[in-house]
């Protein structure tokens, strides 16, 4: 018996080894690229659909904020990636810093699949170093069953009936951000003096805030841990599947949107795969892969088009033109500035 | 002469070099170094983009002289004092049942301890989350068995924090504890109960005295990694009630600023020198820590 057992297991284990060398060696004839991309962003069929069809290997990092990105790209040696999805005000910065690979148009067949709402951002004029791959805003969440007080802005999360109930994302700019619009400032706001006036009202928010969190608010919301949120919308989108109390608002001072955008680093071993990745990413089908597991804002109008009434009538996944309108993009602020609003963070969290 | 020297260095000098010279070059590379890097940088300054230049500065010590990091490092003292009471309470009892018993499960309840050590605590802090959250395991059971009418909430907060730290680190007490109480002569504790001495009075004048190194070398073992651990602060605490760590880690992290991260870490290390020291000061025995 215990012979067979273990004949058994090593018919397994080497089964299992045999079938871990099968997905290794699938997919490499026409060498690797190197991605870099944020967590729960980027749809895995998409990905293995492009191994399959272009015969590339694709290698996956995660990061989830702006800021570990450029941290990783400062301390890993150039090359190391070979294409990258920072956000708006980052492109900015890369840009900035020459950091990033024009892209060669040519190779981006699909480009044409994009919005043209979307293309030409002052962060990049004229798209030279960045095409748009998914965007949103970061907005409210409010579970219906547990609050009783109408909730409209970022203003009302302020509301002292709020107390302990919130989930914000983990992410200083966002929700010193939200602060700011609350105020009626921008987003960007650089006066030493406004910001002091913003740091009070922040500090006004910390009894609200139950759980910083970035990686997956939405678990909060879903289990009941937190009744309100200022998270991603399609976090809020993904929260409303599972719990149907879940309810998505715009704010009135208009939201904080942004975009994210496919970058080559200076340096990528990979360029022409990377071209071939990102030209995949901007087709139709990909698109739709995509938003179909992470339903954030869509600029590929080829790929709303296929996706039916169910999506472009959900008004948390297919976020209205006239929300991003309002809204704002954050900008890159300078180390003096950032100082300020690091401290605010850092009162924030004692 | 020439001859001599050359055989007293084959005899005494090649040897050392050969038994100690890879640890010695371990240590300067591994150690050494990256400890020199992080000083160097604590007085570097950041360019526009936040690069990293070599304009020395002490601007980063006088940005952590600011009240706000000094209040979030004496929180962090705080919950790591906190712990550190509450793992010696939970594991001294712990650790006199076991080293005393003597039962043939005694192997066995030391290897309880150390086995959780062998799952990432990562993991096992994600398993606390899921097990206290309001649909959680434990507050299901207490709906259902009609103890509480509505989930408690006990997540989120600094308890919760240090629930997750007394968690992951009272192994570090424990084993200490262990060691000390089992070397614990019985003959001197039958003196004791014959000269009069009542069993508490037993336990102050006789087994806490001698087993206070235990005490000493757990409590070090435990306080310093708990200003460090930021994740059970984030995934616990919620964010809530920030450590030393997490100062660190954001300004690497999110803050971008290498310079004051580094130092950050360099104060976190003075501080632990400091407790080392006093530690020695007290009597205690390096051995004991395992460096």
């Amino acid at each position: 018996m215990k012979k067979k057992i273990a004949l058994l297991l090593t018919t397994m284990l080497t089964m299992s080894l045999m079938a871990g060398c099968g997905s290794t060696s699938k997919g490499a004839e026409n060498g690797e690229v190197n991605i870099f991309v944020w967590t729960e962003y980027v749809s895995d069929t998409a990905i293995s659909d492009f191994e399959k069809k272009f015969g590339i290997k694709v290698n996956v990092s995660t990061y989830s904020s702006n800021e570990d990105l450029l941290a990783k790209l400062k301390s890993e040696s150039e090359g190391t990636y070979d294409v990258i999805l920072p956000s708006d005000y980052t492109v900015e910065y890369l840009i900035a810093q020459n950091k990033l690979e024009p892209l060669n148009k040519e190779a981006l067949t699909n480009l044409s699949n994009i919005d043209p709402a979307y293309l030409d951002e002052p962060f990049d004029p004229g798209n030279v170093y960045s095409v748009p791959y998914e965007g949103g805003v970061a907005c409210i969440a409010v579970n219906t069953k547990k609050v009783e007080k109408e909730i409209t802005s970022y203003a009302d999360l302020f509301d002292p009936s709020l107390k302990g109930q919130i989930v914000v994302l983990d992410d200083y700019r966002a929700v010193i951000g939200i602060t700011e619009r609350a105020m009626g400032l921008s987003m960007n706001e650089t006066d030493p003096d406004k910001l002091k006036e913003v740091e009070e009202k922040l500090l006004t928010l910390k009894d609200n805030v139950k759980l910083y969190d970035s990686d997956s608010p939405k678990s909060a919301l879903i289990s009941g841990d937190c009744s309100v949120g200022m998270v991603w919308s399609a976090e809020i989108a993904l929260a409303m599947d599972e719990n149907p109390d879940i309810e998505i608002v715009y704010p009135t001072e208009g939201s904080y949107v942004f975009l994210d955008n496919w970058c080559v680093p200076t340096g990528a071993k990979n360029y022409d795969n990377a071209m071939k990745f990102i030209d995949y990413m901007l087709s139709a089908e990909a698109a739709k892969t995509n938003i179909e597991d992470f339903p954030y804002l869509c600029p590929n109008t080829a790929a709303l088009e296929m996706m039916g009434d169910e999506y472009v009538l959900n008004k948390a996944k297919n976020v209205p033109a006239e929300v991003i309108e309002k809204g704002e993009f954050l900008t890159y602020l300078g180390t003096d500035t950032l100082a300020i609003y690091d401290e605010m963070w850092t009162k924030l969290k004692q | 002469m020439a001859g001599k020297s050359k055989h007293e260095f084959r005899a005494n000098t090649l040897p050392a070099i050969i038994t100690v010279g890879p640890v010695a070059l371990i240590m300067l590379l591994l150690v050494a170094a990256p400890l020199m890097y992080v000083g160097v940088m604590s007085f570097c300054s950041i360019d526009e983009y936040y690069n990293v230049t070599h304009d020395l500065t002490l601007g980063n010590y006088v940005r952590l002289a600011n009240t706000d990091y000094l209040k979030i490092y004496v929180q962090s003292l705080l919950i790591a004092f906190i712990t550190t009471i509450l793992c010696i309470l939970i594991g001294y009892p712990f650790s006199y049942i076991i080293a005393r018993s003597k039962s043939r499960f005694k192997r066995i309840f030391y290897m309880l301890v150390i086995i959780p050590f062998w799952t990432n605590s990562l993991i096992r802090i994600y398993g606390w989350r899921s097990f206290l959250g309001t649909n959680g395991w434990l507050n299901s059971s207490l709906v259902s068995l009609g103890i509480v009418s509505e989930p408690i909430d006990f997540l989120y907060k600094n308890g919760t924090t240090i629930l997750g730290m007394v968690y992951c680190l009272i192994p570090f007490m424990i084993l200490p504890l262990y060691t000390a109480i089992e070397k614990l002569d019985g003959t001197l504790l039958e003196a004791s109960a014959d000269l009069g001495a009542k069993p508490v009075s037993t336990f102050f004048t006789v087994i806490l005295p001698l087993t206070s190194s235990g005490i000493f070398s757990g409590s070090l073992m435990v306080f310093i990694p708990c200003l460090g651990y930021f994740f059970v602060a984030d995934i616990l605490g919620g964010g809530n009630s920030d450590v030393i760590g997490n100062l660190i880690e954001r300004q690497f992290q999110s803050g971008n600023n290498w310079p004051l991260g580094a130092a950050l870490s360099i104060i976190l290390i003075i501080v632990t020198l400091v407790l080392v020291k006093a530690y020695q000061k007290l009597g205690g025995d390096m051995d004991a820590l395992g460096v």
